[in-house]
């Protein structure tokens, strides 16, 4: 428990669209000093993109929340499909409006809403850690959104084939 | 020219003026073929700039969503890669070409984890990489159309300064020559036919 407060405390608190205040590599060597292997295996396992329809306990809830976000992911694809509006059982419905860009971030602002929900009641136990990190996984990602690299692929993949 | 070598027989002046006759009829045939084949590849040019505006209008329209591309959960160029492009062969101004067709894609399924964005991705890639394949059949196009037009070029030229007027030298000089073969077997005839009949009077 003490490891639990020592760790929580030393990580930097993250904001939703800032950007990342230190890398997976710098939180994963912070982890494994302060975490059980059991706890630090999970934490490994833990990612916003997995999904794992045996996982148990507080693994459970997050990839719950994967579950149900490519759930609504492959009802927006199917109504694109067959040309109607989707019905979103989780996501907001302005995230069917705007353009890819603003769609991904508010599918990640979504996410992080309840990662928060999540964790809300929870002050320094795993399930904090846990979230920490998918939230950190969030930031990185989002932090890798850059208008001239991202023109740069497009322009790799057009000119390149 | 100068070189040139005219035997002066009736025959070969029937036969300069069979190539006269021939170059005079060919030679408009190949100056519409070479208006139709400029005229051609204008088109192609500017159906080229079209394509190109189009492009870049697409490029401009993803501009606003384009920095999502750089997402470092997905590589996106193992989604979409061109398979082969496909073609027909047409004529184009009486030449044969290869007109595009369409291009067949090699695409990754995307899956239920797949980010969205990579659905938007692969069809502003797949539009972008018809257009930019439609612009290379057409700029092979024109190769081929500039290789036929600088031939049939050479071939007016070759009508125009040497056929034509060596044809008209030809029939001229030897209509000259025949005509003083005449005069001279003439003369020479009457000439004849005087001392004949001065030494008959004798």
């Amino acid at each position: 428990m003490s490891n639990m407060v020592y760790l929580l405390c030393s990580l930097p608190s993250l904001t939703f669209g800032q950007a990342p205040p230190l890398s997976f590599e710098e939180f994963y060597s912070d982890s494994k000093k302060q975490l059980s292997s059991k706890h630090f295996k999970m934490l490994e396992e833990a990612d916003t993109q997995k999904i794992d329809p045996g996982a148990k306990g507080k693994l459970q809830r997050i990839f719950g929340l994967n579950t149900r976000l490519q759930n609504d992911l492959e009802e927006i694809r199917d109504a694109k499909t067959e040309k109607r509006h989707p019905n979103l059982a989780h996501l907001p419905k302005s995230v069917t409006g705007s353009n890819p860009l603003e769609r991904e971030k508010q599918i990640m602002q979504w996410q992080w809403e309840q990662l928060e929900a999540i964790e809300s009641g929870s002050t320094f136990a795993f399930i904090n850690v846990l979230v920490y990190k998918l939230k950190l996984q969030i930031l990185i990602r989002m932090d890798s959104f850059n208008r001239e690299q991202g023109a740069k692929v497009l322009a790799s993949v057009v000119n390149g084939a | 020219m100068a070189g040139l070598k005219i035997k002066y027989t009736k025959t070969e002046r029937a036969r300069q003026k069979k190539i006269l006759k021939i170059s005079e009829r060919m030679l408009p045939l190949f100056e519409a073929m070479e208006k139709s084949l400029m005229s051609t590849i204008n088109t192609i040019s500017e159906r080229i700039e079209q394509i190109r505006n189009t492009i870049e209008q697409n490029r401009k329209a993803s501009e606003p969503w384009v920095a999502v591309m750089s997402d470092s959960w997905v590589e996106i160029a193992d989604f979409i890669s061109v398979n082969e492009i496909v073609t027909k062969p047409v004529d184009v101004a009486g030449v044969r070409v290869q007109q595009f067709e369409r291009v067949d894609f090699n695409i990754k399924p995307v899956n239920a984890g797949t980010p969205l964005w990579v659905d938007d991705a692969i069809e502003l890639m797949e539009e972008q990489l018809q257009l930019e394949a439609e612009i290379k059949c057409l700029e092979i196009q024109i190769e081929v159309l500039e290789e036929e037009l600088s031939d049939v070029r050479a071939r007016v030229k070759l009508f125009e300064k040497r056929r034509i007027p060596n044809a008209k030298m030809a029939i001229r000089k030897i209509g000259q020559k025949l005509q003083d073969d005449e005069r001279l077997t003439i003369a020479t005839a009457k000439v004849v036919k005087t001392s004949r009949y001065e030494e008959a009077s004798l």
